[in-house]
């Protein structure tokens, strides 16, 4: 099996503050894993350092074989355009670009933009009939589907989400958890951050944080162990 | 195309904020492209209101004086064929007016009175500035009429309509004073006739003393023409009359420095307008560019795509202003100076261009975004 | 407790209320800038004008008429009237003596010059002379005030030298015996013996009468005439308001006995500086004399600052309202991005007239700090701005500090009103969930 993400003795400190203590953990290719602790325990932190958003003080973390702890900025934004897909809580969806214009935004960083490809990006997460509509006019969830569409339209080798459904109710979260369902059965990576237990146990293994450290990597009864 | 998309749906979904900005730039553009009308409109109303300060170039013979002291000597002359002819080559739309004289020392009631024979159509406009009790000589043919200055008058005792006989060695001329002349000058002292009259008078067919020509120019097109009188006419002498000229050209970069200055000051209020909205705008952008950092744009794009947007406000908003700056000019030209200005082609461009320098200036914090970084943004507050 | 949240409001966010703060001042900077120099642009204008020379003509009343030919007189010296040196000290006492900014004499007088072998006019006058003034003080005035565009090849004969300045026309005609350098000699008349020498110090080119003259110093002319302390006429350069309504009438009444000024009419003619009140004033202190208007310069010179006062202050409304527009946008942009602000405390409880109350009375506070610190930055760009393009500084006009003041705080306050109105509105919530 191909391994995604290797990450080995991963250090970040803000100041006096050390936020990753030395962590190391892999992935590999098809999983979902979820990574859980409580709040300030390193794990959003990981996440930014893994998507490119932020680099380590030491160590190395490794996305499909890139290291991002040696990337320049211009190469951090290559990464960031072709390897990753980030699904944020906030959505994080650009307010004065409509559904569809705020997939091809990430085409267009990426290389080109193809409506058509946008288009059918959003049918398939079930917002075929939305696609003009600006976000103020979207519900949480529909807003939440747009970011996924937008996530996968360039194929990223690795699907980054924070709290996924953090910001949604109920009904909502359903739908955007069973669209990360078919993702997973499609065969994609994904990374996900979550505190809750519910949530984490969707997931074929469970990474716990606390402190900046690993604290204890589990897997659920949905997925044999992976070797 | 994506590009300009995104600029435009940031220009359309922004409205309301870049509202203030969007005043400021119009309307810094209407005043600059009015002012910008205006300066070389007021640049040649006003050097032809400084015409009526008089001739600024006067021809007079290479010898001596233009006049003599007693009536026994002969003054020093130029045939008036030759001056003329040369005068007629300046372009007509330059010369606000030119006029020949011939100066002669008469005598009129046994006193001493100097006689100047001119064109007094051509005169009136020399000096336009004199106040006329009675009426104007406007036939060159006229020589039963005269114009006495008032200082003329008041020693002869003469009125409109009285008749004055002048001597001049053994011959004598007779005519009737249609005008008196208040001039504030040496032409209160002087008695005015059409040149024909005079030289018949003096005996001295197709003579003058002097030519006295108003050009309208500033100070280097006036001597321009004085150059190019002189060379066609080496036997006389040709000079510019430098108390006009000189004053002119100063006061005129005064009062245009003072425009400019203006001008200067209200562009960069301008800027200052489009940086505090832009600055308010920036605070706001900052998710917008920690995700966009997210999904793999580079600093140099984003900020692009920022710059696009502003570089087109500044431009639609200069032609708008530019427009509207034109009509202000035409108005302004009505209102100040009595003639319509029209606008000129060339400031359109000029101030569509100033006015994308002046926005994109403001957009400093639009480019400092670039320095957002993404984690910090998205992380949400 | 409104005290105490105004100075909590203050203290947050130090580089937005920087940006404020800078657009504040240079608002209110240029504001005053603009009134300063707008207040005094009228004036140095004139001043600038008065490079045209004279404008004011004084003559005697009774006088035979003057042969004048291009400005010069050619009557003979026994002919005609004569005005009085000693009298012209006067001139400086009058209500607008501060206008008089210089007057010059002058005495034509035919006469022989060896070197022409003829009649050659002679021109006495002053370049730099002190006439002392009744008050016991000097004033230094002459064609250098009046006569401006005369410019000499060379120098300027000293005052009451024996030195003289010849026409360039005479020196074109006779290179060697006009030189500088050279001395003429001159006399009343070809009978009179060899001559008064004369120092040749410039040579003069005008394009006018005086190209065919020698200009020497007003005495010595005084003293080959034979009229110790006498000139014909008197150029006199006044410093005036451009004549309207009230000032043609009160020049009509001086002549026209049917036209009668009322008492306050006369007054605000009188305490006016226009040239027919000048004029009036001098004629009061110099009796025997006819004081005219040089038309040409005073007509053209009202006119032109007429017009060009008026598109000046045009020009400073303009800018005026672009430092309004950019404060009342800084106010009202500071509003608008502080809504979230707004939300807390309105979420706790605040009803909309403290917000609003808290919110106008920072901005006003601010406007007046930045009116304050912009009121002073205002008067050095004035100073600058005038020395730029008028050669002085503008001086600063201290009863603009108020004013200043004043308008920050009223823009400030219209700026703000429209967001906080649209603020009133807000719903916490709504705010508050970050849309």
């Amino acid at each position: 099996m191909a391994t995604v993400v290797q990450v080995e003795n991963l250090r970040k400190e803000f100041g006096n503050v050390r936020a990753l203590d030395g962590v190391s953990f892999r992935v590999d290719a098809g999983e979902w894993i979820a990574i859980m602790g409580p709040s300030g325990s390193g794990k959003t932190t990981l996440i930014n350092i893994l998507g490119g958003l932020d680099t380590p003080t030491s160590g190395q973390a490794a996305v499909d074989g890139t290291d991002v702890a040696r990337l320049d900025e211009a190469g951090l934004t290559r990464f960031r355009a072709e390897k990753i897909g980030f699904i944020f809580q906030q959505f994080h969806l650009v307010p004065y670009l409509t559904a569809v214009e705020n997939v091809m935004l990430a085409q267009y960083f990426h290389s080109t933009t193809d409506e058509k490809e946008a288009q059918q990006s959003l049918e398939r997460v079930g917002l075929g009939d939305r696609i003009e509509h600006l976000p103020a006019q979207l519900s949480g969830g529909e807003q939440q589907r747009v970011a996924v569409a937008r996530a996968l339209i360039n194929h990223p080798k690795l699907i980054l989400a924070d709290e996924p459904t953090g910001n949604l109710d109920e009904a909502n979260e359903d739908i955007v958890l069973s669209l990360l369902r078919e993702l997973h059965t499609e065969g994609h990576t994904i990374l996900m951050v979550t505190h809750a237990p519910s949530i984490g146990r969707l997931a074929d293994r469970r990474i716990e944080f606390a402190h900046g450290r690993l604290v204890q990597a589990a897997a659920t009864s949905l997925k044999p162990e992976l070797a | 195309m994506m590009f300009w998309r995104l600029v435009l749906q940031l220009l359309r979904g922004n409205r309301g904020r870049l509202a203030v900005a969007i005043v400021a730039i119009v309307s810094g553009a209407a005043v600059i492209s009015a002012l910008l009308n205006l300066d070389l409109g007021v640049q040649n109303k006003l050097t032809q209101e400084f015409r009526t300060l008089g001739a600024n170039i006067v021809i007079s013979p290479a010898s001596g004086a233009p006049a003599h002291i007693s009536d026994a000597e002969v003054p020093s002359l130029m045939p008036e064929h030759d001056v003329l002819e040369v005068m007629q080559q300046l372009p007509p739309t330059q010369v606000a007016a030119a006029a020949p004289y011939l100066y002669i020392v008469a005598r009129a009631q046994n006193i001493p009175v100097v006689v100047a024979g001119t064109w007094l159509d051509q005169a009136q406009k020399l000096d336009a500035t004199w106040k006329l009790e009675g009426s104007w000589i406007t036939s060159r043919a006229d020589d039963s009429h005269c114009l006495v200055g008032r200082n003329v008058a008041r020693r002869l005792h003469l009125a409109v309509g009285n008749p004055l006989e002048l001597h001049y060695l053994e011959r004598s001329a007779q005519c009737s004073v249609a005008g008196i002349v208040d001039a504030g000058g040496a032409e209160d002292n002087q008695v005015f006739a059409t040149l024909r009259a005079v030289q018949s008078l003096a005996n001295l067919p197709g003579q003058i003393g002097v030519a006295q020509v108003s050009v309208t120019g500033t100070a280097p097109v006036v001597a321009d023409y004085a150059a190019r009188l002189a060379t066609a006419l080496p036997q006389y002498q040709v000079r510019p009359i430098r108390q006009v000229a000189e004053a002119e050209g100063a006061l005129l970069g005064r009062i245009r420095l003072l425009i400019v200055s203006m001008a200067l000051l209200i562009l960069i209020l301008t800027a200052l307008c489009v940086l505090g909205t832009m600055a308010a705008l920036a605070m706001e952008r900052r998710k917008d560019v920690g995700l966009m950092k997210s999904l793999g744009g580079s600093i140099s794009r984003i900020v692009g795509i920022f710059l696009a947007e502003v570089g087109v406000l500044g431009a639609a908003g200069g032609l708008l202003g530019a427009i509207i700056g034109a009509a202000l000019s035409y108005w302004m030209g009505l209102r100040v100076f009595g003639t319509a200005i029209s606008p000129r082609w060339e400031v359109f461009p000029t101030t569509i261009v100033l006015m994308i320098v002046v926005a994109l200036a403001g957009a400093l914090p639009l480019r400092m975004l670039g320095n957002v970084k993404p984690a910090e943004i998205l992380r949400g507050e | 407790m409104f005290a105490r949240l105004l100075g909590e409001s203050f203290a947050r966010n130090p580089r937005r209320k920087v940006l404020t703060a800078a657009a504040l001042v240079i608002g209110m900077a240029v504001t005053t800038a603009t009134l300063t120099i707008a207040l005094e642009v009228g004036d140095r204008l004139a001043r600038e004008f008065r490079s045209l020379g004279a404008n004011l003509l004084v003559t005697p009343e009774s006088d035979t008429l003057p042969v004048e030919i291009g400005g010069v007189d050619y009557r003979p010296v026994d002919e005609g009237a004569y005005l009085n040196e000693a009298d012209l000290g006067k001139l400086k006492t009058i209500f607008w003596r501060h206008n008089i900014l210089g007057f010059t004499p002058f005495l034509d007088l035919p006469a022989y010059v060896s070197e022409t072998g003829g009649a050659t006019t002679l021109i006495g006058t002053w370049y730099q002379h002190e006439v002392p003034v009744p008050d016991g003080t000097k004033f230094e005035t002459g064609a250098s005030a009046t006569h401006p565009w005369w410019k000499v090849q060379g120098r300027w004969f000293g005052d009451g030298a024996d030195e003289c300045v010849v026409g360039a026309g005479l020196a074109q005609k006779n290179p060697a015996a006009f030189a500088i350098g050279k001395a003429i000699h001159v006399a009343q008349n070809s009978g009179s013996g060899s001559g008064r020498p004369l120092l040749i110090t410039g040579i003069i080119s005008t394009g006018d009468a005086e190209d065919n003259a020698v200009l020497l110093p007003l005495s010595v002319a005084q003293e080959i005439s034979g009229h110790p302390g006498k000139f014909r006429q008197l150029f006199v350069s006044a410093l005036t308001k451009p004549a309207d309504a009230l000032a043609e009438r009160g020049e009509r009444a001086q002549t026209d006995k049917n036209i009668q000024l009322t008492p306050t009419e006369y007054d605000r003619w009188f305490c006016s500086p226009y040239i027919s009140s000048i004029g009036f004033q001098i004629r009061t202190v110099l009796p025997g004399t006819d004081v005219h208007a040089i038309r040409r310069v005073a007509e053209t010179e009202g006119r032109i600052l007429t017009r060009v006062g008026t598109l000046l202050w045009i020009v400073t409304l303009a800018a005026l309202g672009a430092a309004a527009l950019a404060v009342a946008a800084t106010s009202a942009t500071t509003v608008l991005e502080r809504r979230a602000e707004i939300g807390v405390m309105k979420a706790l409880g605040a009803s909309n007239a403290l917000v609003g109350g808290i919110f106008l009375a920072e901005q006003v506070l601010l406007a007046i700090a930045g009116g304050a610190v912009g009121f002073f930055v205002g008067v050095g760009m004035a100073r600058f701005l005038g020395e730029s393009v008028f050669g002085t500084p503008a001086s600063p006009q201290l009863i603009l500090f108020p004013v200043v003041l004043a308008l920050a705080a009223l823009i400030a306050m219209i700026g703000s009103l429209v967001p906080l109105r649209r603020a009133a509105h807000f719903r916490p919530a709504v705010i508050l969930r970050g849309e």
